[in-house]
């Protein structure tokens, strides 16, 4: 359904210039006449890249004025342009020419210089000259005072250096309550982008040092491009913060840019609720539970150092006692077991007695039979003893005269009575061989009644045997 | 049982400081610092009597100095600009 077209408003009273004429009219004859311009090539830095489903934006820039810059998604991607292939201040030479988008009722207009080719020229001079400059703060020794600093973990008093209205005030606020620290906060407000800012900046951190009444400085701006944050790449700015004796917490921009100050700054952060939160590095209300936790211990201990020991003392002094019950009542066992030995070993000593006694009766009876045996036996020994002589003497009687008849059968001189002589030599030897006669030469003949001399001449028949 | 001072060897085991009452010189992270070497020390049960009571007296001393740091922090937030802490520093 098209709308009636609104009648044309009267013009401006006295104007000497035409129209009024539609500016829907007027947006698309612009469009029209720029693009009618040369197209060229120009050289810059590019800043603030930006991608979108079918566009890519940036800001072509130098020291004496900027474009804004579109391009087609696919002629960026044809010349290497890609999310994350160009950081801000990329220096590169791009060709194209103006164009002009008319916009509508519902859609702003926007002039930009549409770019179709691309190329990258190498790091911009901004990004070298802040190379240069870390470098000179670094050879400086600027860089680690600040990190040197101590910072209290439960700081009384914060000090911020930020812009008056914005969204870091708030998340400084939200960050401080969430670590529950609700000490005295003192703000320093100052521009944060624009060539006024850093001096101001330098300004309000020296005035917050000086006055000796805060432990700790914030400085916070939110997001943005490098280019906003220059001014906290400000070289007075940074060598001012490095000799200053209060630890200064950095907090500009995103992770993605880092300007001077977080070099030199004590602790750098990417958003202001993580500055605040690096300020007050213990949460208020728990180190308020462990603080009572450890009072609660302390007197545990100081109450149990005393009471343990005391009741120990009182264990110790019943010792005493129970030990003398006790040895007391060892004492008595032993008692009661010697009377119960003893009388063991009397009714034992007894029982021995009565059974030697026995064996002794028994003994003394076999002693008296034995003796008596023995008196029997005496009595037969001198019964027989006094038979024995005459028969003994007749048998020896006997036994005498037999031998006397046997040596009398073997007497020589029985031989001899019955006319047989024995031939002796002059010592009375018997001289039993002719031999033996032959040499003696003179023998003796004994014969039964006497002896006789002889003498013993050659005999020229004998022979030598 | 231990009823007798152990004397304590210095570097090795924490034994209560000269002057037990005084941390005047303590900042809340060595004070904290501090109240948890001292409760090691007395869990460890190795601390005799007289020692036992003299860590007691530092520790609740110190207890005492890292409320009134929490206190400080905690009483509600006081939201000042720098000129206002001027001007009441000059006053």
């Amino acid at each position: 359904m098209a709308a009636d077209p609104a009648p044309v408003p009267a013009g401006i009273p006295g104007s000497a210039l035409p129209g009024p004429w539609p500016v829907g009219a007027y947006a698309a004859k612009l469009r029209a006449e720029l693009r009618k311009r040369a197209r060229l090539q120009l050289f810059g830095e590019a800043w603030n890249l930006r991608f979108t489903p079918v566009r890519v934006w940036f800001e072509l820039r130098d020291a004496d004025g900027a474009l804004p810059c579109a391009m087609w998604r696919e002629d960026a991607e044809r010349c290497g342009v890609r999310p994350g292939a160009l950081a801000d201040g990329a220096r590169v030479v791009v060709g194209g020419g103006p164009d002009y988008y008319p916009g509508s009722r519902t859609a702003s207009p926007a002039f930009s210089f549409h770019v179709t080719e691309l190329r990258v020229a190498g790091e911009g001079d901004l990004l070298a000259q802040l190379a240069r400059l870390r470098r000179v703060l670094d050879a400086d020794g600027l860089l680690a005072p600040q990190k040197a600093l101590p910072r209290p973990a439960l700081p009384r008093a914060i000090g911020v250096v930020c812009a008056e209205t914005g969204k870091a005030r708030d998340d400084i606020l939200a960050g401080l309550a969430r670590r529950g620290w609700a000490g005295r906060l003192v703000w320093a407000f100052a521009p944060v982008q624009d060539r006024h800012a850093a001096p101001r900046i330098t300004r309000a951190l020296q005035d917050l040092a000086a006055t000796g009444a805060v432990d700790v400085i914030i400085v916070a701006r939110g997001g943005g491009s490098l280019a906003d944050l220059l001014c906290f790449c400000d070289e007075t700015l940074c060598r001012t913060v490095a000799m200053l004796p209060v630890p200064v917490i950095a907090s500009v921009g995103h992770h993605t840019d880092r300007t001077l100050l977080d070099d030199v700054a004590a602790v750098s952060c990417s958003t202001p609720t993580h500055a605040a939160e690096a300020a007050v590095t213990r949460h208020v209300g728990e180190s308020r539970a462990a603080l009572r936790a450890a009072a609660a211990s302390l007197d545990r201990h100081a109450r149990r150092a005393i009471v343990d020991r005391a009741h120990a003392l009182a264990r110790l002094s019943g010792a005493p006692g129970r030990y003398v019950r006790r040895e007391r009542e060892r004492l008595h066992q032993r008692l009661r077991e010697l009377r119960a030995a003893a009388r063991r070993r009397a009714g034992d000593e007894r029982t021995h007695v009565r059974r030697a006694a026995t064996v002794l009766a028994r003994k003394a009876q076999a002693a008296r039979t034995a003796r008596a045996a023995e008196g029997a036996a005496l009595r037969r020994r001198a019964e027989a003893l006094h038979r024995a002589p005459g028969e003994a003497a007749r048998d020896r009687r006997r036994r005498l005269e037999a031998l006397a008849a046997a040596l009398t059968a073997h007497d020589p001189q029985r031989t001899l009575e019955r006319g047989y002589a024995l031939v002796e030599d002059a010592a009375g030897r018997p001289v039993t061989s002719a031999a033996a006669a032959r040499a003696a030469g003179s023998v003796a003949l004994r014969f039964a009644d006497g002896r006789a001399a002889a003498c013993v001449r050659p005999d020229p028949d004998a022979t030598e045997p | 049982m231990d009823t007798a001072d152990h004397p304590t060897q210095p570097g090795t085991v924490p034994g209560p400081s000269p002057q037990a009452d005084d941390v005047s010189g303590h900042t809340y992270e060595t004070a904290t610092a501090r109240i948890e070497e001292i409760i090691r020390r007395l869990d460890s049960g190795e601390a005799g009597l007289r020692e036992t009571l003299d860590l007691c007296r530092e520790g609740k001393a110190l207890v005492e100095l890292c409320a009134a740091e929490l206190d400080a922090v905690g009483r509600g937030l006081e939201e000042l600009r720098l000129d206002e802490l001027v001007a009441r520093l000059e006053g």
